[in-house]
């Protein structure tokens, strides 16, 4: 039983939770859980579409009118339709084409800056058009990032603070997150979450940047600076995608 | 889609051979029916409210979500890079369904929304978060909750 589903039942609250991978539930045997076919980071399926969300939770939230248990484990028989690839999206930009190797700092560092100017108006017109913006968790506006993230490509120990694992995270967040929803606003199809990531880690120069970090930082003394190299820059289906 | 086929060698090995917690007993609690319960969800993916604390790697705490908080207001620091963000990105209902809530109770499907809403961040060991999920549940009972959502990341 997952912990936060035991202490809740344990106190009297009745809970049913939606569950992303089979298995994990299996092994868990919460006291209701719902699985869905959908892919890590979507729970209730399809972005902005509320009558697909609520087919999933009712499907959820019946499982609380169930007489008795522990333990049901129903699976949801509908896939994400998002999920799918988009053979009609085109990604207009390929900043890697041109982009300088990370280690010539100088010339990285302009081509970097120019690179996020150009998606600055797309940034902007996906704040405009949403009300929002996951950027934020490093405290710094987006040009603060660049240059910090600059700066511990070029010297990890010359910036680092004590636990780098409490803000290059963040820093790392912010940045990865302005140029996905930037290029959400790129082009009137919406990709696949795969497209929009294979286009980030392909095509772009921060990638390439992050992918030199990561390469200097797995081979790091430090133990936490290490564990940043290994954990915090590439997603695992980016690693294991790109072979690294 | 998620099967154990579609996710990478790396997260395969870590629900094939990852720790799973004991508890004492099943506990297994009963209520109204659905239209006349009052549902909160817990995530456990991290969010948080722009000026609060972010969630830290090793971070048991939880985070208190005032139903009416704007989508504008919520950031995600869990430190697990490995799920899709960009869904969030598009539309908080991915994983804090809350407006859905809304119009479900509208619909009559359920009776009522929870004023609050909590967030943790999951994959951390279940010792440290028990007294957090306690305090969670309590005052989940003081706002007359009796059905509580999980979602996780």
């Amino acid at each position: 039983m997952s912990a936060l589903a035991y202490f809740l039942e344990d106190e009297g609250l009745p809970t049913v939770a939606v569950s992303v991978i089979r298995l994990q539930s299996e092994r868990l045997g919460n006291p209701r859980s719902l699985w869905v076919p959908f892919e890590l980071g979507r729970p209730l399926g399809t972005p902005n579409d509320p009558v697909f969300q609520k087919h999933v939770i009712r499907s959820a939230l019946e499982l609380l009118e169930a007489p008795s248990g522990p333990v049901l484990l129903v699976d949801y028989p509908h896939e994400d339709p998002s999920a799918a690839d988009r053979d009609d999206w085109f990604p207009p930009f390929n900043f890697a084409e041109s982009i300088p190797n990370p280690s010539d700092g100088v010339q990285f560092a302009a081509a970097l800056e120019d690179e996020m100017q150009t998606l600055a108006p797309l940034h902007r017109a996906f704040v405009a058009a949403t009300r929002r913006s996951m950027v934020g968790e490093s405290g710094m506006d987006i040009e603060g990032c660049r240059r910090f993230f600059l700066a511990y490509l070029a010297d990890p120990a010359a910036t680092a603070a004590a636990n780098p694992m409490t803000w290059v995270p963040w820093v790392v967040d912010d940045l990865r997150y302005y140029y996905l929803e930037a290029m959400l606003s790129a082009y009137p199809v919406i990709p696949s979450s795969r497209q929009l990531e294979g286009w980030f880690w392909d095509r772009t120069g921060l990638a390439r940047g992050l992918l030199a970090l990561r390469s200097k930082l797995i081979t790091h003394n430090d133990t936490m600076t290490r564990f940043v190299g290994e954990r915090a820059l590439l997603p695992g289906p980016q690693r294991h995608r790109l072979g690294l | 889609m998620v099967r154990m086929t579609e996710l990478t060698p790396s997260l395969q090995e870590a629900v094939e051979n990852g720790f799973n917690p004991t508890f004492e007993g099943k506990p297994f609690v009963l209520g109204p029916s659905l239209s006349k319960r009052r549902v909160a969800v817990v995530t456990s993916a991290g969010l948080s409210r722009r000026g609060e604390p972010l969630f830290r790697l090793g971070d048991s705490s939880y985070r208190a979500i005032p139903a009416a908080t704007p989508a504008s207001e919520l950031l995600m620091s869990h430190v697990s890079i490995n799920f899709d963000r960009t869904g969030f990105m598009r539309d908080q209902n991915v994983l804090f369904p809350v407006e859905r809530l809304y119009e479900l109770a509208a619909e009559g499907t359920i009776g009522s929304v929870a004023a609050t809403h909590y967030s943790f961040m999951g994959a951390g060991h279940p010792a440290p978060m028990e007294p957090y999920a306690r305090e969670v549940a309590e005052r989940m009972k003081t706002d007359d909750v009796d059905a509580v959502l999980l979602t996780p990341a």
